[in-house]
Order: C-alpha cells, then structure tokens, then sequence
C-alpha cells in the first residue's frame, strides 16, 4: 500500500487516490497529427526508477497530483498539485 | 511412567482454576494460564499430531509460534479450525481440539508405513513423478498421496459463517514490535519521550525472556507500571505482526481475549493496520534445532521451550533429561530443571569449553565436551540418546525420557527483509543479522545479534535514543530507571547444523513439511544449488511455520554440501503472512449485505411502500418493477401504459454536475465531441463524450442553465468515472479555463414523466412554466415550481414518448412525486420500473452500458455526424485513425425476432448455416411492447449495410438458434413525432 | 437532559442543516474574502472548520467552503441569497442541503469505533477542534469536522442510511449509545478515549 502526501490533506492512503497515469507524457497541441497522440497515449517508457504519475485525490480535496514514485521502492517525492486554479497551501 | 508432569507453580497459570478441555475426544484437564500444549503436557502427553509427509509421530517441539509440530484442528460452535498452534492456544474451558493427518488415530496410524515407503517418496518426488506417465501415478501415487499428506482438515462451511470480523486502523509515531526487555525498555523511553508508541507483543502477556528469569521480575513489575501511567503507550498483547509493506504499514493480526471476544459479539480475531512513522524491531531470536538422526521423535524439544514450560505453566517436559547443546544460553533450563528437582542425566556439548559446562560440572551433571547426538531411540518417545565424540570413538547412550536441544539464536529477521534489509553474517551468534535503512526505524536487542537480557534492554534504549533523535523528540525522560540485572558472562558458541552421521535414521531439518538432511543432499546433487532453488524442491521452510526452527539449518547443510561458508548460502527470506490468518478476519466486516456500500434513492422507501422489487445497478438500489409478479407480463404492462397513456420512473441515479464559470461553454466543447458553446440558455442537448482514444465514454443530455452553468448528466453506471474524467482535464489539459465542477448527483431527485398524456399531468402540476409545445419545445429546460417546491424541468425523453424530466432537491423528492401521482390521477398515471424503461429504450434505439462497452466509436453507434469539425476535443485525433473507420466494425443495428422465440443478451448473429463467432452480438433485447414478440440492438460486423437481412441469433449454451431481421436501430417512431408532439 | 455517564457509550444525532457551498472563481482571491466579510460569514482556512451557534463553516478543498446553518427559519433562505447576489463574479454558490447528510458523533469512544472505518489518525491530540477533513469511512466519502462538543460528519445523502446502519453496528461494543444535538456541540467538552 502506497501513502501520499498530499500537499493539501496530508499523508493520506492509496485508496483515497485515482491513478490517472502516466505524467511524463504530455497531451500534444491540437493542431498535432495522430502520430503524436498516438505516442501520447500508448507509448509508455516503463522506466526502472523515478517515475512521474499523476493520482487524482477522490477521497480528499479532488486535486491532481502530479508526482514522482520510484518503481522499485515505491518511495514518493516531488508531489505538486497539477491544478490551474488557485494554489493549495 | 516417566514423562512430562506439572511440577510447580507457573508464572501464568492459576492452580486453583481447573479447567476441563477434550483432546481426540478424551477428557482431560488443565489450569487457567495454560495454553492447550501445556496443558497436555502436564497431562503427561507427548503426542501431539502425525507428520505430513511420513505420518511419523510427533511431539511438541516449542513454546511459542515458532511451533512446527504441535497443529491441532481446533473444533467450535462455528465449524472446524484447522492448523491451530496447541503451543500459542489458550486454554479454555470446554475446549475441543484434534490431533492432524492421523488415520484411523493418533496412537495407531496406518499410514505410519509411508515412513517404510520414504524410499520412494524423496525430495522433488512431486515433480518426478508427475513427468513419469503410467499407471504409477493414478493408481499408486495419487491415492496414496491424497490420504497421506497434508496438515488440518478445511471443512465447507455450511450457511452463514456469522461471527463478526473488524479492520482496525492505527496509527503511532513509533511501532515497536515485541515487549522482551529490549522492546519494553525502548517502548518506556520513547513514550517518556513523548512519542505515540504502539507495542506489539504475540504473547499474552509482555515481557518476553524477562518471563523466564526471576532475577527480571522486579523490573518487569516496575516497567509494566510505568507503562500503565503513559497514556501515549498502547500495548497490544496477542498481537502478531503478519507483515511489513513499506511506508509504514504493517498487518497485524490481534487474537481477542474471551471476555472482549464476547463484547464483540463472539468475533475472535481483529485485524490492524498500523501506520507508523518509524519502527522499531525488537521481536527477538528463535531458538534453533540441530539436524541429527530422529531429531522429530517425541520428547526432542528445544532446549528454551523446556524452559519457558517449567517457568510459565510449572511444567517438566520430562523426569529424565538429557541436553544437546553448542552454546552457554540453553543451560539456563539445565539449571532451572534441576533446582525444579528434575533429574538431568547428561549434557552433551559440541565445545570442548564452556563456563556454563563448568558450571554444570561442577554442580555434578555429567558433561560430554566436544561431543554431539548421534541419534535418538524409541518411536512414539525418546528412550535413550547416542551421542559419541567429534573426533570418532564409541557410541554411548544415556537413558532419558526428553532430549533438549538448543543450536544457538536465530535473529527474527523476516519483517525487516520485508523491508528491503540486507542480511549480514554475525559470525559470534552464528547468525545473520538485518540492517534497516535509516529513516525505516531500528532493531535492538536479539532481533540485532544481542545476547543477555540486560545487554538487550541497553540495546533497546540505545535505538530508541537514535529514533527520538530522528523524530525529533522533546527533553529526555526523568531518571525513573530500574537498573537492568547484570548478564552472566558467556563463551561463545560453536555453529552446528548438521550432527547426523550417514543416511542411516531421518535427520530433519524441517519438521512440518518432512524435509531432511538428505533432501537438500539430494537438491544439491541435481543441481539446485542455490538456496531459494532448493527450496523450492524441497519444500524446505515452506510450512506454515516458515522454517523458524530449522531454515538456518537448511542453509548449513547446503553450505556444507557446496563447499562454501554459510554466509555465501545466505537465508530464507519469509514472505507475509508470519502466520496462518483466517480468511474472514481479513475479509474483515466488508462482507456479504456488507461488501459495498449501498445508494439509496430518495424515494426508497415510497418504492418500498408500493412493493417495488429492487435491483443493485452498480451500488443503487432501484425499482426494477412494482409488485412482485414474476416474468415479463408486469414489466410489459408498465411500459404499455407509458406508450398508451402516461408512467413516471424515478431517475435520481442519473450523474449530475454543475459546470460553472467564465469558461464552462469552453471547457465542454473540449470534452464533448459534440459543440456546446453554441446551446442556447434554457436549452439542453444531448451529448456524447469520447476517451483520448476515440472510443465512446459517455453520454447525455447537457442544460444550459445560464450563460457560464451548465447542468450535465452522466448515464448512472458512469456517473463518478465522468466526474473523475472532468476533473483530470480541466486539472492536467486545461490549466487557463476558469471552471467549477460540482457533483450534485445527490441534491436533486429526478423523475421522468413520459408518454402521450404526460403534458396533461406536468402542466397539472407545475407552475410557473407554460407548457405548449411552442413554449416549451423539445429539448427545453427552465425552472418551475412543483407542489410550491423550486424546482427544475427539461423536456427529454429517453422512452420515445412525449415526457418531461422534473428535478427538485432530494429532501422534498416524496412531496413532489406524491403531488406528480395526485395530479396524473385523471390520466391513470403509474410508476414504472427499471426493466420497463429499458424496454422502452431499446424499442427507441436509445443505448446505455451495454452498448457503450468500452470498444464502441461514434461511428460505430450511429454518431458519426455529431463530432465536430473544428476545434480540439478528447479523443478527436484517434478517433478519426483509419481502422475505426472500417466497414466491417461492428456497427450498431436493431434486430427483430422472426419467430415467437425469445432472444437473449450475448447471442451471436450468424449467416445461414454458419458456425463459430458469427457476424456479430445481442447487446440488448426485450419484448416489444406492442405485440410481445422478441426484439433488440445488436453490433454487427458492416451492420448498416446489412440492414433488411435475415440472420441467425444462437446462443449454443442453451441450444437456441432464431432468425432474426437486421433492422435499424430506431425501431419506434424514426421521426420523432411522438417525443416532439 | 442530564449529563452522560463518562462510561456511556458513542452519542449519535442528525442535524438538518442548510448547506452551501462555495467554490470560489479563478483570482477570486481577497475580494472573496472582503465579499464574506460583508456578509458576515467567515471562510476558514485549509483543514480548518469554524463553528459559532448555530453556524458552521469549513474548508476541506482548496478554495471551497461548505456553510452550515439550520435549515428551518428565513434565515436560511436569506443566506443563500445573498451569496449568488452579493459575490457571484467571484465564487459559485450551490445548495447542498440536499446532496449532504450531517450527522453527529460525540461520546468517549466515538474516535476509537470511528478507526474501525476511517484510515484517518483521529488521535484528539492530531485531530483536534478547529480541524476539518475529507476522508473515507465504511467505504463511502465523508468530512469530519473537529468541534468543541464532538464530531461533525458530512456524507452524501445516498449513502446516509448505509453509513447511519454502519454506525449503529460499530458502536455497539462499545456501551450503551445515546443521542445527541447539534447545540451540544458548539460547547462543552467531550473526554474522547482513543486507544
Ligand atoms: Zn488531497
């Protein structure tokens, strides 16, 4: 079981979150052809190490999370709220 | 007869409390305090089960969970337990326990002669066997194995298995994991600290090795007082920590004592999850076996279980014993023994020097230095000891009724390997001891190699000073410290593993899963040379006890084998759980009615009134049809109504969310395929919703309330995934759109009024809202007022009939319906239910969750034409990829019955006489409302282009084959006559 | 009503209040915060709840408030009123009252049963009064407010007779239950055993 410290709830469960995927990749402009949504949506680099994900806090404050997790240790760092709107505290 | 006896006043038990308890049905008796191994010792039973291999007698080996012999089926109002520790059960009166794997008993065992079949059945013999086709296997093997091996007996569980079960979190600055003197003198200094302290102890009572020493009373008595007067303490006795998962989590499992067990309303297990910030392991060493030929008889105990029986329970595991030692520790039971009264006839110690030996000498027990066992006879109990020197010479015997063993310590490592910790060898304890990253916590005491109870307890309160640093913990405590009691000084000892001399008698080194010195031989010499691949051959420290006695043994013998020091071999790494854990505790209460959570629609309890049967639609509950007729006659009769006269159907379930903002028309546009900044205010439109891969996600219909809110609803299966969907957009892709999304699934009660008279009942109803059709046109929405409730009111129709949708907050939902039912009353307004507003969908082609499964584009249901051309949306850019494109996806069609047979969801379409997969599927199907006859909506590969065929609909599994007529899938009223009437 | 035993067990009420929420608009900002000043509310900050009779209000998402009033009374309806009139360029106002069920939890066990559902460290010395949070119990999504008296619980409406049932079973251990009012928790204070 993963704990995420949230930058707004704090340290919170995994099951409060929503993985919602891969962070590292980044939806292309509209005008981008469908090679590069393509690799935007199914092309994945499955690293060994740092890894950046986003999980959606649903049982909290129903932020984005955008964050760092290790895959081999599962250690979690660089948590930062994703959201445009206001900054959380 | 000689053998085991109580002999003296225990620390636990209480001698004027009998309690009565039967074992393989004979009645016998013991105290309060005991545990069920006690108890049967002081019976003067030895026996204590069959071995799961061999079926050779066996013993009790330990006084703790470290036990590998001594599983007993534990028998209960509740059904048969299998696999239950006699050395950690407590007793209780009116206990019922069996002896395991014994046929037809435990004295006389039939299958005892699988130890003259041991031949055949070797190491790998599984594996072995299985490769070798013929009629071995099937009539030899198989029966034989089926009778012989295994442990407890699992029974099926027959109804309701009622007792209740619970998941308790926790959380502690500090988890300290055993209450011997280290785990107590840390948990003591950090809670002084100030610190949250969790201390978790297996056995019912805290103290660990202090128990066993009365020089440690003393302190323990203060200790557990002071531990009484922090409140930031907890310590949980009974208490098993199953497992490590990083984080700071850690399972445990907590056995309730009788008198909470009935406060719980019978439920004997809890199970924890701990959150900690750090830990602190001081969960001890095993004492560990030696292999040497009939190591298993019964009477063959660990030298510190004879210990702790006499020391706890006032028991004498024997009246003659003799000792099998390699280090100092284990003659603290030769002393105790002795000043008990009981005789010791000989120690036989693998070094040629030791102080303790000197000491036992001195005191006129006869010691055999530089000595080791040979073997052991008798069968059903130790009679005599062979033993003979290392460097050759006679064999002698002693006559003895017990054998104590004791190879040194094992360190309790498996939670912290669980941890990652790398294990290094600690050549002075003949041991590997963890090394915990800093910042996971610590180990102290003989959980890292220590050895004395008093360098233990420092240990403890030197890793605890470490920990509160790192925490960051206030002053150091007051002086309230009780001097530790000095240890005595040791020789070292001499690692020992393996003392049997040939093939000739089992020496094990595993005594659950009948593993040997010659099985690992053996693994070694076909080429598994690697510790976890012998494992895995012989099964050795798979057991239930996951080789605590005996792994390192294991590891030794392999060592040897290979030629290499044991440090190269390494350790067995146990894998949660540290102990069998009953399904149901970690089920927990989430069982049953219980599992999910359920929605209730604000109107329940009128559907109830008026004898709805309900259905779970995802976690709803919802009328599926009123009264509680069986068939399709009741569902048909509701929808009948709806297409002659008027029903009304509640549909709270549907997702709805408010979108407000400056940008809310923006943020739509971006994740409807369809345009919603042009809707007009007062207007809804119906909506479809795409994945970034193009497939469909969602639908429905969307209301603009004012300029910058919007109402959405989502289908109710998909309702919080929308939500979520929303959410992640406007957060991750849309960084500059003002937007406020709001769920208010549960603030409005919705209802549907559909069918040819419903605007007769709306406009009895409603106020403040003119109702012709020119007022208030298909695809309208404005706010009324219904039965003087402010409310909402949309003219969409899900049914293919004239309806209006009415929303109003959820606390005046039964207000609102009742005064919808009154005013229908002219026009025979009536309720309908789920199934009918399915088959009234279907008749209309309308889709839901069947046809939105996941692999369906627009245009694969007809929406080809909603997307729009200009501007970014999800799932605009894969949705247009070439292969979605293709003819001959499957494509949404309707499917008419040709025949008085009934289609069913699932049935394959074929051509002709065709067989296999078919063309195609029945994604949903119903009676049709006006002749009964069978109809549908279906996928067919190149569907549209198909339309007008005759197929075949077949469902092999019930042996159904119907022709069917490919059709459109708006198969009621194409032009929308009705709806817009 | 005389005063509980210190032994009696978890105290649960239901409170029918008016709830509003506020989510405020992009750069809203310290004029949202003058807006509620002028209206006499005041906006907590982050994980923080504030209750002044009959009032409550509290923070469990950045930039959302949720308003608690009695829901009987003019006074009700005046709030939400006001807000869409006096600060709608700056913040969404929506009803709640029916989406929401508040229910209330005092008694010396009520944190201990609560950890029976809640993943949450209810400790009083970590959730103290004044803190508010979003969180999971028995599966479904509540917030729970920290009050002087005892514990406030805010669960969709939909799932408040399952998390009513779930209470009602899990605090059956733990002695004889009571009931409760929502004046009780604006004062006086509870003793709250946790383990
Ligand atoms: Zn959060």
């Amino acid at each position: 079981m993963l704990r995420i410290p949230c930058p707004f709830c704090g340290v919170r469960d995994e099951i409060e979150f929503r993985y919602r995927g891969d962070a590292s990749v980044a939806r292309p402009a509209a005008q981008a052809d469908a090679s590069e949504f393509f690799r935007y949506v199914y092309e994945r680099a499955n690293p060994l190490g740092w890894h950046a994900e986003w999980w959606l806090h649903v049982g909290g404050c129903r932020q984005l999370l955008r964050l760092e997790r290790h895959t081999l240790t599962h250690e979690i760092r660089a948590v930062a709220v994703a959201a445009a709107a206001e900054p959380a505290r | 007869m000689p053998g085991p006896a109580r002999i003296a006043q225990g620390l636990l038990t209480d001698p004027r409390r009998p309690v009565s308890f039967r074992f393989d049905g004979r009645q016998l008796s013991g105290l309060a305090g005991d545990t069920l191994a006690s108890a049967l010792l002081a019976s003067g039973r030895l026996l204590a089960g069959r071995s799961f291999k061999y079926h050779r007698p066996r013993g009790i080996v330990t006084a703790g969970p470290e036990e590998p012999c001594a599983l007993v089926d534990l028998l209960t109002a509740a059904g048969r337990e299998p696999n239950r520790l006699a050395t950690t059960l407590p007793l209780s009166e009116g206990l019922r326990a069996e002896s395991q794997n014994r046929w037809p008993s435990l004295r006389c065992d039939v299958l005892a002669l699988n130890g003259a079949l041991s031949a055949f059945l070797p190491a790998g013999f599984y594996y072995k066997t299985f490769m070798r086709p013929g009629w071995a296997w099937e009539r030899l093997f198989e029966p034989l194995i089926r009778r012989a091996a295994g442990l407890g007996r699992l029974e099926a569980i027959v109804g309701r298995h009622a007792e209740p079960a619970e998941i308790v979190h926790d959380h502690a600055d500090v988890l300290v994991v055993g209450a011997g003197s280290a785990g107590l003198a840390a948990a003591l200094h950090l809670a002084g600290l100030g610190l949250r302290v969790l201390l978790s102890e297996q056995d019912s009572v805290l103290g660990g090795g202090t128990l066993l020493d009365p020089r440690w009373h003393a302190w323990r008595a203060h200790a557990l007082g002071v531990l009484q007067r922090l409140p930031q303490l907890r310590a949980l006795t009974r208490t098993c920590i199953l497992g490590a998962y990083g984080q700071g989590v850690f399972g445990a499992l907590e056995r309730l004592e009788a008198d909470e067990s009935a406060r719980f309303g019978g439920q004997r297990e809890r199970l924890r999850v701990i959150r900690a910030r750090r830990v602190l392991f001081a969960c001890g060493a095993t004492e560990r076996l030696i292999a040497f030929a009939n190591n298993d008889r019964p009477g063959v105990m660990l030298a510190g279980a004879a210990l702790a029986y006499l020391r706890r329970y006032g028991v004498a595991v024997g009246e003659r014993c003799a000792f099998f030692v390699n280090n100092d520790e284990a003659y603290e039971a030769l002393f105790a023994l002795r000043a008990a009264g009981v005789r010791v006839v000989g120690v036989v110690d693998r070094r040629a020097v030791s102080l303790a030996a000197d000491r036992a000498a001195a005191a006129g027990v006869p010691v055999f230095r530089d000595s080791v066992v040979e073997t052991v006879r008798g069968r059903a109990r130790v009679r005599a000891v062979g033993f003979a020197q290392v460097s050759g010479g006679p064999r002698r015997h002693l006559v003895a009724d017990a054998l104590l063993v004791s190879g040194g310590h094992t360190p309790n490592a498996a939670l912290a390997t669980q941890l990652g910790a790398p294990l290094h060898w600690e050549a002075a304890i003949a041991g590997f001891v963890p090394a915990l990253s800093p910042g996971l916590g610590a180990l102290a005491g003989a959980a890292r190699g220590e050895g004395g109870l008093a360098a233990c307890a420092a240990d403890g309160v030197r890793a605890a000073r470490l920990l509160a640093l790192e925490l960051q913990a206030g002053a150091p405590p007051t002086a309230d410290a009780q001097p530790f009691p000095p240890d005595e000084r040791q020789t070292p000892l001499l690692a020992l593993w393996d003392a049997s001399k040939g093939p000739r008698g089992k020496a094990f080194v595993d005594l659950q899963n009948d593993v040997t010195v010659s099985d690992v031989h053996l693994a070694h010499r076909e080429g598994y040379e690697h510790l976890e691949h012998m494992k895995r051959y012989t099964t050795h420290g798979m057991a239930t006890d996951q080789g605590r006695i005996g792994g390192l043994l294991g590891a030794g013998v392999l060592a040897a084998a290979r030629g290499v020091h044991i440090s190269a071999v390494g350790q067995l790494k146990p894998r949660p759980y540290a102990q069998a854990v009953p399904f149901a505790a970690l089920a927990g209460p989430e069982v049953r009615e219980h599992y999910k959570p359920k929605r209730r629609l604000p109107l329940h309890a009128w559907h109830e009134r008026a004898g709805a049967t309900f259905v779970s639609t995802g976690l709803w509950l919802r009328p599926l049809v009123y009264g509680d007729a069986a068939g399709w006659e009741p569902v048909l009769a509701e929808a009948r109504h709806v297409r002659r006269a008027v029903g009304i159907t509640d549909v709270s379930t549907l997702g709805k969310l408010e979108v407000r903002g400056p940008d809310a028309a923006r943020f739509l546009d971006f994740i409807y395929a369809n345009t919603f900044s042009t809707l007009a205010v007062g207007r809804a439109r119906y909506g479809i919703m795409l994945r970034e891969d193009g497939m469909m996600m969602d639908d429905g219909t969307t209301s603009r309330l004012a300029a910058d809110q919007f109402l959405v609803t989502t289908t109710t299966a998909n309702a919080s995934a929308v939500l979520e969907h929303m959410e992640f957009q406007l957060q991750a892709n849309c960084p500059g759109l003002d937007v406020v999304l709001s769920d208010v699934t549960d603030q409005w009660a919705q209802f549907a009024v559909a069918g040819p008279r419903a605007r007769e009942v709306v406009a009895a109803a409603v106020s403040g809202i003119e109702l012709s059709n020119a007022g208030f046109p298909f695809m309208a929405a404005a706010a009324m007022e219904l039965a003087g409730i402010p409310g909402r009111i949309f003219r969409i129709s899900f049914s293919g009939e004239l309806a209006y949708e009415l929303a109003v907050p959820a606390r005046q939902a039964e207000t609102a319906w009742c005064a919808l039912l009154a005013a229908g009353q002219p026009c025979q307004l009536r309720p309908y239910g789920l199934d009918a507003l399915n088959t009234l969908r279907i008749e209309k082609g309308h889709i839901t969750g069947a046809e939105l499964n996941g692999n369906t584009t627009p245009a694969d249901l007809g929406f080809a034409r909603m997307l729009k051309a200009h501007g970014d949306f999800v799932g605009r850019h894969l949705a247009a990829r070439p292969g979605l494109q293709a003819e001959e996806r499957l494509q949404l069609v309707g499917v008419r019955c040709l025949s008085d047979a009934r289609l069913r969801n699932g049935m394959h379409l074929l051509e002709g006489t065709a067989v296999g997969p078919g063309l195609g599927y029945i994604t949903s199907s119903t009676p049709a409302t006006a002749d009964g006859r069978w109809l549908g909506l279906a996928l067919l590969s190149g569907g549209r282009g198909r339309i007008g065929e005759t197929l075949r609909a077949s469902s092999p599994v019930h042996a159904e084959s119907v022709p069917v007529r490919i059709v459109s899938p708006h198969m009621l009223d194409p032009e929308n006559t009705r709806v817009r009437a | 009503m005389s005063a509980p035993s210190p032994d009696a067990g978890v105290r649960q009420g239901r409170w029918p209040a008016q709830v509003l929420e506020i989510a405020a608009l992009r750069g809203a900002g310290s004029a949202l915060a003058q807006c509620a000043h002028r209206l006499g509310e005041a906006l907590p900050g982050p994980g923080e709840v504030r209750a002044s009779a009959p009032r409550v209000s509290l923070c469990v998402r950045p930039q959302r408030w949720l308003l608690l009033q009695p829901a009987e009374g003019p006074e009700a309806a005046a709030r939400a009123h006001a807000w869409q009139e006096g600060c709608g360029g700056l913040a969404a106002a929506i009803d709640m009252s029916s989406a929401l069920s508040v229910l209330l939890l005092s008694g010396r066990p009520a944190r201990e049963m609560l950890a029976r559902g809640c993943r949450l460290d209810l400790h009083p010395q970590v959730f103290r009064p004044g803190m508010a949070a979003s969180t999971l119990l028995a599966q479904v999504p509540v917030t729970l407010a920290a009050l002087p008296g005892g514990l406030l619980l805010l669960s969709p409406s939909s799932t408040a007779q399952h998390l009513g049932e779930w209470l009602e079973a899990t605090a059956r251990p733990f002695g004889e239950p009571g009931t409760l009012d929502i004046e009780a928790l604006f004062s006086g204070e509870t003793a709250t055993r946790y383990p």
